[in-house]
């Protein structure tokens, strides 16, 4: 195991990320702050409680979920597809890294952007609307998993990409919209109930509903099912960019 | 029994679909040799040092870096070269000494040495004054002076040199040359490819002349123009269509 390697990348990931923190870590606190304002203080005050909390304090942890699910999935896509396009991903290529040590480089750097940006809109959620969370294992472990699933799904579709455009595809398409309707703005409790059946075949509906629980205390399903859906993915999407990694996809000829 | 090749290349075919870029070529390169592999555009130089260093999956063949299989033993083989690629393909978001130390890392270094290292080969390559730049602030000779530093940093055993004077005016080529020549005398074996065939009068020792995939030449430079032909003249010779 090539530890050394793992880690310079990881460092090297979080140096991108704060190279370009104008573009990865300020416009997602801008838009959470947005969001708490408009959706939260404006509209929120004329909800009633939900899950036992105010409107702007449920909103807070589905927040948190939206921008750990798109810095992950875009660190990872954006910086490997980069390296493929400049040929800066060869100096790995070359070098004594297996998959995993590549692999586990993006990633492990994909998740400490994630945890920084989950911090800021935490610390947001702090002092704005008094959102804290209560179980801080559930806070941590759900980040950590979520970001390790779209991470290595950013990765799989920075392998596939043939153009930076391909990479917007599962953002718009699949991402954005599964989070929009995955329980952000609402408790699967507030739909009706024909509909509640249809966000278990979300999996993004998974990944919030955990989530929540660690700040109210309360979720639609026991976290144990949400945590093991959420386990089954990011095996499934971590065994794919693998296997793609190690036979060298699209980066050896 | 005899000492392993620096590189050992035995029957390598690399085919993509239909074409074939590598026929069945097998190569020496004795440890301490500097050795030219020559050949047209599209002859299938840098498919070859593509699957030297592992970014080209062989089709057929083996190939080993001081007795170690590039596939099967590839950390091995893999920490024992070094290679300055045609094109640049520096990190954008690091400094000039970052990219040396990075470099550096992924071959599963790091430390005090690393960085004595790295400020002993921007001071050998005149890079020092610009070690804090992004390598974009950099000129077309120094970028060729950083490619080659970089492929040092880990002190390997092989250097693999793909075209590094193209480009470069005549000042730094002589340079280069001047650097080239001191790294072999020191023990590092090169393994060049150049379109300049003066370049490789000068610096190799022996050379592989390469045509469609096949290698048509190799002997010692000597001995290729023993007749008193130039370089030119006998590459131009074998690799006419």
């Amino acid at each position: 195991m090539n530890a050394v390697a793992l880690l310079t990348l990881t460092k090297r990931e979080m140096v991108r990320s704060l190279k370009v923190i104008n573009q990865v870590i300020w416009p997602p606190i801008i838009t959470t702050l947005l969001y708490v304002f408009v959706f939260g203080l404006a509209l929120g005050s004329r909800i009633p409680t939900v899950q036992g909390v105010t409107y702007a304090q449920f909103l807070i942890p589905g927040l948190i979920m939206l921008q750990v699910i798109d810095s992950s999935y875009g660190e990872c896509s954006s910086s490997l597809f980069q390296g493929r396009f400049m040929n800066s991903i060869q100096e790995m290529l070359i070098a004594p890294m297996s998959a995993v040590e590549i692999v586990g480089g993006y990633v492990l750097g994909s998740l400490a952007r994630s945890l920084l940006i989950a911090g800021l809109i935490t610390a947001l959620g702090v002092v704005l609307v008094h959102a804290v969370p209560q179980n801080w294992v559930l806070y941590f472990g759900v980040i950590c998993l979520v970001s390790i699933l779209f991470s290595a799904l950013g990765l799989i579709f920075g392998l596939f990409a043939d153009k930076f455009d391909h990479i917007a595809i599962l953002t718009t398409f699949i991402i954005t919209p599964l989070t929009f309707v995955g329980g952000v703005f609402t408790s699967a409790s507030m739909l009706p109930p024909a509909l509640r059946h249809f966000e278990l075949f979300n999996p993004i509906f998974y990944t919030i509903d955990a989530f929540r629980r660690s700040y109210t205390g309360d979720s639609y399903l026991a976290p144990f099912w949400s945590i093991m859906a959420i386990v089954l993915l990011s095996v499934i999407a971590l065994g794919i960019v693998l296997r793609m990694m190690a036979v060298g996809y699209k980066l050896r000829t | 029994m005899p000492a392993a090749a620096a590189i050992d290349i035995r029957g390598l075919v690399k085919c993509y679909d239909d074409f074939t870029a590598v026929d069945d070529i097998s190569l020496r390169v004795e440890a301490g040799e500097f050795f030219g592999f020559l050949g047209p555009n599209g002859a299938g130089k840098t498919t070859t040092i593509n699957a030297i260093v592992g970014l080209a999956r062989k089709t057929g063949g083996t190939i080993s870096i001081l007795g170690y299989d590039n596939q099967t033993q590839w950390r091995e083989a893999r920490r024992l070269v070094g290679v300055s690629p045609q094109e640049f393909n520096f990190d954008r978001y690091l400094s000039i000494r970052d990219v040396l130390i990075y470099a550096a890392g992924y071959f599963g270094l790091r430390g005090r040495h690393v960085d004595e290292r790295a400020d002993m080969l921007l001071e050998r390559f005149g890079l020092t004054s610009k070690s804090k730049l992004e390598y974009t602030k950099l000129s077309g000779g120094q970028k060729r002076r950083l490619s080659l530093a970089r492929a040092l940093i880990h002190e390997p055993q092989v250097l693999i040199l793909d075209e590094p004077t193209a480009g470069v005016d005549v000042e730094l080529r002589l340079e280069l040359w001047a650097w080239l020549q001191a790294l072999n005398a020191e023990g590092l074996t090169v393994f060049l490819t150049t379109h300049y065939l003066e370049e490789a009068q000068e610096l190799c020792k022996r050379i592989a002349i390469i045509r469609a995939g096949r290698i048509v030449a190799e002997k010692p430079t000597h001995e290729l123009i023993a007749d008193g032909s130039t370089l030119q003249e006998v590459f131009l010779e074998l690799t006419k269509s």
